[in-house]
């Protein structure tokens, strides 16, 4: 269980303060596929990046399985990210000089895997997104936006998170691809009972997701989808 | 693969950019070790030529200088006056002697010549009688002047040495100079001229001497002189307790103006003191500024190889940002990124280290001769600027040279762990500020860049 109350949070600029988010609450419940819509400078990544414990908010509160992450000092912020939180982004931001398998070996590493264990578990995360043992072995340059961006799912499932944070998760492919990745991200929150909060600006893909929130200046004007 | 695994193989990411500062690096550290070597080589010469050449005073009685000159020799009283005087720390003492035709059975190798002759128009009884009495008579009607053979008396038979070293001895051994035994050692030109080999025998001052061996300096006057223990031939000369020339060795340069004034005060204008200090001060004046720009350059190289180290990571640094952003976002650390950098860093360095060090040990060795060359040839010109130099020293001065150029530039144990404690020290220092860059960077920013 995901909830989120009267969140806020500011920034300093050369012209004052800016409200990034004012006041959003939300609760999402364990399992289920969430969107949230709005327009660019709206604050849909600022506020991904509160989920993610990425950044603190000004305030308000940020509860997950009953612990304010907001107020966990910053070595907890970090060791939730790697157990909790699983990202994907936009331009999948894998590690270039590492192989596909190496990439989703990293997160395990990062989330206490036994070392022994790692590359079984990766490939297995692997042949479940659709990459073939072949393609475990590229580097991400030799894989195409579509593979890059499985293997940037499979990095994110990889310690069994309780949520996967994905910011425009198929802003970078064609509609065909953008489609499957969106149905492997779904089939996940069904069968890994994963919370999935994903940032898009597609409004098809959004209609397809459990709930779908709009964000506008910050704020959170109204539930498009219940 | 850990994070020690991935920092070695994100050194090699972009060979180009790693082969670019791994040469600089390089040439910075190989740079540092050629500076270690020369200042080492350079300062263990200081200190050789503080320890002997420049530490050496000689005493004469006054008016005597080797077989030339009047005078009279310095007695065993004041020897021991030389001996007890503060910071001297040994003294090698000599009588020289020669042997006309009368003393000896031997005949001198040495061919008096014109000049030989010359320095004798005055000792022969015969040739200076005639000469007054027949003041218009040809000088043919004198008798033949004969050469003499040279007997040094010493305590330490190594004086007598050219070359500043140990005495070469071709055949036999050496004497014991401060024995009082009838033994000798024969130069290889007198042996030759008399077929002396070790353990033969001529006679000398009415006694039978016994040769205990044969040596050699490549000097010609003196490979046809005989040495002696000093007693022994006080003893054969009734000379008891005198000597002539006086070596004494002080324990540091620094202390030898003042044992030269020292005796100076005890012997008034009976002996002549002079010591090496203005030329040894001279030649360390000279490799003390090589000492200090080697050490100008290590500091320099050292600055510059941190400097490569310093910009290298954090150009590396502020490309890979977005990646620092994602493995801080995944759950990485900022002591794992840290270390990842930090270990990319030092296999940069450890392999410029390797290059350099090599390249070090190949360039050190010219290096220092090079440097030690050009300051050679400023010390012989200033040297000859100042005049006449003593006849005493001139032996002692071109060994001081010689010395110089023979500066060991060899790598010691202890230089070349200098020179790997400083490149640690250049990727501590490379490594620190791309650190404390890598620790501000916040994950969120990866969102942020989207």
């Amino acid at each position: 269980m995901l909830s989120v109350k009267n969140l806020t949070k500011s920034f300093n600029s050369p012209s004052g303060t800016v409200k990034a988010l004012t006041d959003v609450s939300l609760d999402v419940d364990t399992g289920q596929f969430v969107s949230i819509i709005g327009k660019s400078g709206s604050g849909k990544s600022t506020l991904l990046s509160m989920l993610g414990a990425l950044d603190t908010p000004t305030s308000g509160n940020i509860q997950v399985d009953d612990v304010d992450i907001a107020k966990l000092s910053s070595a907890k912020q970090t060791a939730y990210r790697a157990r909790k939180i699983g990202f994907v982004f936009q331009q999948y931001n894998l590690i270039p000089n590492l192989t596909a398998l190496e990439n989703v070996m990293l997160a395990l590493e990062f989330g206490g895997v036994k070392s022994k264990e790692r590359k079984a578990r990766a490939e297995k995360l692997l042949n479940d997104v659709g990459i073939k043992a072949d393609q475990q072995r590229r580097k991400p340059s030799r894989l195409s936006g579509g593979q890059q961006q499985r293997v940037s799912i499979a990095r994110a499932l990889a310690n069994h998170p309780a949520i996967i944070l994905a910011d425009e998760p198929t802003g970078n492919l064609d509609s065909e691809t953008g489609q499957k990745i969106f149905e492997l991200l779904h089939n996940l929150s069904r069968s890994e009972h994963t919370t999935i909060i994903a940032v898009t600006h597609d409004l098809d893909i959004a209609g397809k997701t459990d709930r779908t929130f709009n964000l506008k200046d910050g704020k959170l004007t109204k539930l498009v989808k219940s | 693969m850990n994070v020690i695994s991935r920092g070695i193989k994100n050194s090699m990411r972009s060979p180009l950019r790693s082969g670019a500062i791994v040469l600089m690096l390089a040439i910075s550290i190989g740079l540092i070790l050629s500076m270690l070597v020369a200042r080492s080589s350079v300062n263990a010469k200081i200190a050789d030529v503080k320890s002997s050449a420049g530490t050496l005073v000689t005493i004469n009685p006054a008016g005597i200088n080797g077989f030339a000159g009047g005078g009279t020799p310095f007695t065993s009283e004041q020897l021991a006056t030389i001996a007890s005087t503060a910071h001297i720390t040994s003294t090698t003492a000599t009588l020289s002697d020669q042997l006309g035709s009368t003393d000896t059975n031997l005949t001198a190798s040495l061919e008096l010549g014109s000049f030989g002759e010359r320095q004798q128009r005055f000792d022969n009884p015969e040739a200076s009688s005639g000469s007054s009495t027949t003041t218009t008579a040809s000088t043919t009607t004198r008798p033949a002047f004969t050469p003499r053979t040279s007997v040094t008396g010493t305590t330490d038979p190594n004086s007598v040495a050219t070359n500043g070293g140990t005495l070469t001895i071709s055949s036999g051994k050496t004497i014991d100079g401060s024995s009082s035994s009838l033994t000798a050692l024969v130069g290889t030109a007198l042996a030759t001229k008399n077929n002396l080999t070790t353990g033969s025998t001529f006679t000398a001052y009415g006694k039978t001497i016994t040769v205990s061996g044969i040596f050699s300096t490549g000097n010609t006057f003196q490979d046809s002189g005989i040495i002696m223990p000093l007693a022994t031939l006080q003893s054969l000369t009734d000379q008891s307790g005198d000597v002539t020339h006086v070596i004494a060795k002080v324990d540091s340069s620094d202390n030898v103006n003042a044992v030269v004034s020292s005796l100076k005060t005890a012997f008034g204008d009976k002996a002549d003191i002079t010591s090496e200090a203005e030329q040894a001060a001279a030649s360390v004046t000279s490799l003390s500024s090589i000492a200090s720009l080697a050490l100008a350059g290590v500091i320099g190289a050292t600055i510059a190889g941190a400097v490569i180290v310093l910009l290298a990571m954090i150009m590396i640094v502020r490309e890979r940002r977005r990646e620092i952003g994602v493995i801080k976002a995944i759950g990485g650390t900022s002591q794992k990124v840290v270390t990842q950098f930090v270990t990319e860093a030092l296999t940069l360095t450890v392999i410029g280290a390797i290059v350099g060090l090599g390249l070090g040990v190949l360039v050190s060795g010219p290096m220092t001769s090079s440097l030690v060359t050009s300051s050679q040839s400023s010390t012989n010109t200033s040297t000859n600027t100042r005049g006449v130099v003593p006849r005493a020293f001139e032996r002692g001065l071109g060994q001081l040279n010689t010395n110089i150029t023979q500066v060991t530039s060899s790598v010691t144990p202890q230089v070349f762990a200098s020179a790997i404690g400083i490149t640690l020290l250049i990727a501590t220092v490379g490594s620190a500020v791309p650190a404390w860059f890598i620790s501000r960077i916040r994950p969120a920013e990866v969102l942020r860049s989207e």
